[in-house]
């Protein structure tokens, strides 16, 4: 458990540099911040009820939060946890001592969730809050927070061992975003099925008023099936399989050139 | 093993290499090597690019052999982690967390080996390394030299019984220098067994006579020093006499069928021969019958750095 913690905290001092900190707290806090324009631009110019507050709302929370804001913060941090130790050559360090590579594996993941969770949590409970305030109604900030957690999570577990694997990680991992999860996933309900931030906002949809779902953008999403259990569940086995999948490249692999 | 006589192979191995080869693509780094290595320091000696590096990693389980084996202490070095615990290495290469101070580095290593107190063993092991100084600083900021005692400090924190160095001396001023080799050798001293690799030669000397020697990815000599020079009996020795009729001396020594070459300065001449004990049983003779005064007889190349010359040269 030592070593666990020890490499998470490391990690985490590692990789959290300030101005990339800066940078991804403004991403992060974006949403909100369209939100507050909107809020504050529908001022006396057209009716910005708060029917059409909400579904502002649901549509900001999936036209940038949900899809653009946290896969873009996991990535640029997850991929870095595992890709900048190879990059600076602490592999050796870190492999030539006695822990599970499984063991790595997790708290590497563990590491980018965190740190990731941190800066997009921030940026959903500032649009939470912001949404909260205007629709007078504070019942969506908490399951907002725990789809954010959920989707940095399984996230997490899809960009950390694309990080060490790819050299070009962020560029592929854009990639799957935009065009494997926004595109294809939108058309075909078993690629939905596995994508993180739908599964974020499955736990989201679960934990909300019902209304939440019913006014989610499903030309965007697809298929949503509200749930926060069968969320957390595929969040963990995501997580799960990403470490088996790392451990065995640190069991099989030249860990150097 | 296929063989373990010789003196590539060490009497109490802890570290065995059985024709081991590795290769990247099209690329053969290490070709077919067999050694091992035990108790005590051993000098790994080669150009830049022989192949040390490749081997080295090879030994820590950093990277797997292409053919052959390495055993440490009987087993594979990946086959368990917990044989981590017995092996400390120090990369060639930068391996540092920037953002940690001197004394977070050397501790975050003590607890990712399972050491009970991590911050007294990584302050102890910074003294050792006469780091204390700078031990609050991070380690982004560090000299050369001071990087290197940080990463041998953070590869000693456990108290390995084997200790992997790969160009541990690099970027260290003299004064460092002689520290860490002191180091080196009180810990091969201690039993621990101690694999250095340089491509400085008079650094590899000072520290031990137990060379393995890499040239082109093959094991080019094995043993000490002057034990690998008189092996390679095909290769003339060179001997340099100061004396005061150099010219007369040479033509002399030119009649002896040992002699291969003869070359004169002002008061010296430079001789090729095949047989240094030969010569110096004659040399005595020759100077007294030519009525000449023999102020020095020293071989010019029995230093690691003409070894070496002649190792490479032999591709």
């Amino acid at each position: 458990m030592t070593a666990f913690i020890a490499i998470t905290r490391v990690t985490i001092k590692q990789t959290l540099r300030l101005r990339r900190a800066i940078g991804l707290l403004l991403l992060s806090g974006s949403s909100a911040f369209t939100y507050l324009m909107a809020v504050i631009g529908s001022r006396g110019n057209f009716d910005f009820s708060n029917d059409n507050a909400f579904q502002a709302f649901a549509g900001i929370t999936i036209g940038t939060f949900m899809n653009i804001v946290i896969p873009v913060v996991t990535l640029i941090i997850a991929t870095s946890v595992l890709g900048d130790e190879r990059r600076d050559n602490t592999m050796s360090f870190l492999v030539l001592r006695p822990i599970g590579r499984f063991n790595i594996a997790l708290a590497k993941i563990f590491a980018a969730f965190v740190e990731s969770f941190v800066v997009s949590g921030i940026g959903a409970l500032a649009l939470g809050l912001t949404v909260a305030i205007r629709i007078d109604d504070f019942s969506y900030v908490v399951p907002l927070l725990v789809g954010t957690a959920v989707a940095t999570a399984a996230y997490s577990a899809v960009f950390v061992p694309l990080g060490y694997l790819l050299k070009r990680a962020t560029l592929i991992g854009l990639s799957y975003v935009f065009i494997w999860e926004n595109g294809i996933g939108g058309a075909v309900p078993a690629v939905a099925g596995i994508s993180p931030w739908r599964i974020g906002l499955s736990a989201t949809s679960g934990l909300a008023p019902e209304r939440f779902l019913n006014e989610l953008p499903t030309f965007a999403t697809g298929s949503i099936t509200a749930g926060a259990g069968g969320a957390v569940l595929k969040a963990l086995v995501l997580t799960a399989a990403s470490a088996a999948l790392i451990a065995l490249i640190l069991r099989r692999r030249d860990l150097a050139n | 093993m296929t063989t373990t006589t010789g003196p590539a192979f060490a009497s109490a191995p802890t570290v065995e290499v059985d024709d081991v080869s590795k290769w990247f693509g099209q690329k053969v780094a290490v070709s077919g090597i067999s050694c091992s290595f035990g108790p005590g320091l051993t000098g790994l000696l080669g150009p830049n690019g022989a192949g040390k590096t490749t081997l080295l990693r090879m030994l820590t389980g950093l990277i797997l052999p292409s053919q052959g084996e390495v055993l440490v202490k009987g087993q594979g070095p990946r086959t368990n982690v917990d044989r981590y615990r017995e092996i400390g290495f120090v990369p060639e290469e930068s391996a540092l967390y920037g953002s940690l101070t001197g004394e977070e580095y050397v501790a975050y290593a003590a607890r990712l080996s399972g050491i009970a107190n991590p911050e007294q063993a990584a302050r102890q092991a910074i003294e050792t390394v006469a780091l204390s100084d700078a031990k609050d600083r991070t380690v982004g900021g560090y000299s050369k030299g001071m990087r290197q005692r940080a990463k041998v400090a953070a590869a000693l924190v456990h108290e390995p019984e084997i200790l992997v160095l790969d160009e541990p001396l690099n970027g260290t001023d003299p004064v460092q220098r002689a520290h860490l080799i002191n180091l080196f050798q009180e810990l091969a001293g201690n039993g621990c067994t101690v694999i250095v690799s340089s491509h400085v030669l008079q650094e590899v000397e000072r520290m031990t006579e137990r060379v393995i020697a890499v040239v082109d990815g093959k094991l080019a000599a094995a043993g000490d020093i002057s034990a690998i020079r008189r092996a390679m009996s095909d290769i003339p020795y060179r001997v340099a006499i100061d004396c005061d009729q150099p010219r007369r001396l040479g033509a002399a020594l030119l009649d002896n069928e040992t002699i291969n070459s003869v070359s004169v300065e002002t008061n010296r001449i430079h001789v090729e021969t095949s047989d240094l004990a030969g010569l110096g049983k004659v040399i005595a003779g020759l100077a007294r019958d030519i009525d000449t005064r023999l102020s020095r007889f020293s071989p010019e190349d029995e230093s690691l750095e003409s070894v070496f010359r002649y190792l490479v040269g032999r591709r």
